[in-house]
């Protein structure tokens, strides 16, 4: 076999167990020391910090008191849009980019060259779930940080926007060991996310949402799962599909599983205004 | 040079010494603080993850839309052939030139590596036809068009400098220019009539994600937005300078029938505007799954969009019937009201763009520039107000009062 007689097939996505996560912070951690995260001595500042995964806490009600407090917590990193055609994906941060820095890749994976960015943040606009972040300062490594950097990933310039590849550089890893090992069928490998690794509940699931036999296909599948702010899911399927001719929606490829009414309803506007 | 100094300080009126060394002092501040972040980095300013764009944005959407008036005049002037514009067109494509240099300033320092700027003419994100993915590669490269129209347009008024013009050369390549600039004109109206539509409207319109934002139609309003403030603005500025040097630069008459012009662009620009908030009332911010009004709240509340069809209704009333518009005081009224019309649209558009919540449980974020960023916007205004005083003061900017003069 060569490798011009393989199509891609993969189309990465992820389910995210809300139910299960107890806001422990490890994927967070993980994914930053993964990732090259800079790391500032005061990092409080937290609109201007640089991470790729933002630990969301949501409760029901401020005000509410024990027993009916209900609070959970959302990781959320860049949800991979696809827009409305998942064989033709249009993300709306790549349109925007003048010079090509950022692209979606065949596996649906949007991502970013650091070094091409020339910093003009219209992709950061332009993201409707704040997962692009921009190197505010220089980034910086206290102490014996730079030892550990990971050499996989580069580190980027200030100035330049970053964003969450869902690992990509550990899916490369796992190609070039397939191929090292006589096996270049590109859909062979498969690969876990930093985040995913991390998580002591197994609460983030990553896997090949186009095959049926995956977990993470048949995690989406499932009632309990609903995409962030998504709200053309609820809408039936007639409406939904004129809406779909009339504009693009983000559709993300990440999902969160709940059964919480209280939760389900907090990532809808319509159910907070 | 230290003689012409010392005579030109002499020569000056003690309110001018004023207004110089104000608006020196704002230039070197502009220097200090352009140092300080072109070195060091966007850290300084107030801009963050979330609200990712600040006052340099309004700064370029401002006078843009303002500086669009240089296209509407020239448009006029040499394809319409409305020679009562013709005393004023010099000062419309100076304001127009600077409008645009600043554009590319501030662009400049809101890049996070402005080093990589030519990455936009290098690697371009064109779409699959000829029309670009990229608003910003459309902006990139039509600014850039139409800067270097402007400053052909600019030349001859250079040329016939009353040193350079007697050299027969000159004269003869200022008067060719002149009669040529009819093709200028009509390039520049061409080129931005697109980039009114990309960095005023469809900059914002495209981003399908932010229901805050997107609007099918935020493209043409921008451009409907550029011609009906920008000529208000092209009158308003000779006017100011007019009152300034207590000299009549521009007669009456050329004022009035700009204003008109503007006037009549601003009854479409309103029922655009109507029917744009219609369509995003009842239909796109619904089917996005929010509230219109939801997303309207924080600091930026309801009151820009009112304030802003408040001032476009009375530029509206003020610059069409006559009686009003052949006032002078009401003229002035009305095209002031227009212009900050137009400015308070671009302004909402930022404020409420970014301060709108993207998560249900979040709150409106607000925004409140540092002092690099008001040091630099203010510095770049200086320094446009300076470049336009020394035209006013060595260059044939308004030539009909040179032609007098020689009578």
């Amino acid at each position: 076999m060569t490798v011009k007689d393989v199509a891609m097939k993969r189309r990465w996505g992820m389910a995210i167990d809300l139910d299960k996560c107890t806001g422990c912070g490890q994927c967070a951690i993980a994914c930053s020391q993964e990732n090259n995260m800079p790391i500032f001595e005061d990092d409080s500042d937290v609109p201007k910090r640089v991470a790729f995964l933002e630990l969301m806490k949501v409760t029901n009600d401020r005000d509410a008191k024990f027993p009916d407090v209900r609070a959970a917590f959302i990781p959320k990193m860049c949800q991979m849009c696809e827009g409305n055609d998942p064989k033709n994906p249009d993300p709306p941060c790549v349109s925007v980019c003048p010079v090509v820095a950022t692209d979606v890749g065949d596996d649906g994976v949007v991502s970013q060259i650091w070094s091409r960015c020339i910093g003009c943040r219209y992709c950061q606009a332009a993201c409707p779930y704040e997962a692009r972040v921009f190197n505010w300062w220089k980034p910086k490594y206290e102490g014996n940080f730079k030892n550990s950097l990971n050499s996989d990933v580069s580190v980027a310039s200030r100035g330049t926007i970053v964003k969450c590849t869902f690992c990509s550089h550990r899916w490369k890893q796992a190609r070039d060991e397939s191929v090292a090992n006589g096996n270049l069928d590109i859909n062979a490998p498969v690969y876990k996310t930093a985040c995913q690794e991390a998580c002591p509940v197994g609460a983030i699931v990553f896997g090949d949402l186009d095959d049926p036999k995956s977990e993470v296909a048949k995690l989406v599948a499932s009632d309990k799962a609903l995409r962030l702010t998504n709200s053309i899911d609820d809408l039936p399927e007639d409406k939904r599909k004129a809406f779909l001719k009339i504009k693009q929606f983000p559709n993300p490829k990440v999902y969160y599983l709940t059964s919480q009414k209280w939760l389900r309803d907090m990532m809808r506007f319509e159910k907070n205004s | 040079m230290i003689e012409f100094i010392k005579n030109f300080y002499n020569d000056t009126s003690k309110n001018m010494k004023i207004a110089l060394a104000i608006l020196l002092t704002l230039v070197v501040i502009f220097g200090i603080f352009a140092i300080q972040i072109l070195g060091w980095g966007l850290g300084y300013t107030d801009m963050d993850n979330n609200f990712a764009w600040g006052a340099w944005i309004i700064g370029d959407l401002g006078l843009v839309a303002l500086g669009g008036g240089a296209f509407t005049t020239g448009y006029f002037l040499y394809i319409f052939r409305v020679d009562r514009l013709k005393p004023i067109i010099n000062s419309t494509v100076l304001i127009g030139f600077l409008c645009y240099l600043f554009t590319f300033v501030f662009l400049l320092f809101d890049l996070g590596q402005p080093i990589r700027a030519w990455f936009g003419f290098a690697y371009p994100n064109w779409g699959k036809g000829v029309y670009p993915a990229s608003m910003l590669t459309e902006v990139f490269f039509c600014l850039s068009l139409y800067f270097c129209i402007l400053l052909v347009e600019l030349v001859p008024t250079i040329l016939e400098h009353k040193v350079l013009i007697k050299n027969k050369v000159i004269k003869a390549i200022a008067h060719y220019m002149h009669l040529l600039m009819w093709t200028m004109a009509a390039g520049g109206t061409f080129l931005s009539f697109f980039h009114q539509g990309s960095l005023g409207g469809g900059m914002w319109g495209v981003l399908y994600g932010k229901a805050v934002w997107y609007s099918p139609y935020f493209f043409y309003l921008a451009v409907v937005a550029a011609m009906a403030g920008g000529t208000s603005f092209m009158v308003m500025v000779p006017y100011i300078a007019g009152k300034l040097m207590k000299k009549e630069y521009v007669p009456m008459e050329t004022f009035q029938t700009l204003t008109r012009i503007s006037g009549t662009i601003f009854i479409g620009y309103f029922i655009f505007r109507l029917f744009d908030l219609y369509k995003a009332i009842t239909y796109y911010a619904p089917m996005s799954g929010r509230e219109f009004f939801d997303m309207w709240g924080g600091y930026y509340g309801v009151w820009m969009l009112v304030l802003e069809l408040i001032l476009c209704v009375v530029a509206i009333v003020l610059l069409n019937p006559g009686k009003f518009r052949n006032q002078e005081k009401f003229m002035v009224i009305g095209a002031s009201s227009g212009i900050i019309a137009i400015v308070t649209s671009k302004l909402s558009v930022l404020l409420h763009g970014f301060s709108a919540p993207n998560f249900p449980w979040k709150g409106f974020t607000s925004y409140m520039p540092t002092i690099a960023e008001w040091g630099i916007t203010f510095g770049a205004f200086a320094t446009m107000i300076l470049i336009y005083m020394i035209f006013v003061k060595w260059f044939p900017l308004f030539p009909h009062l040179e032609k007098d003069e020689h009578n």
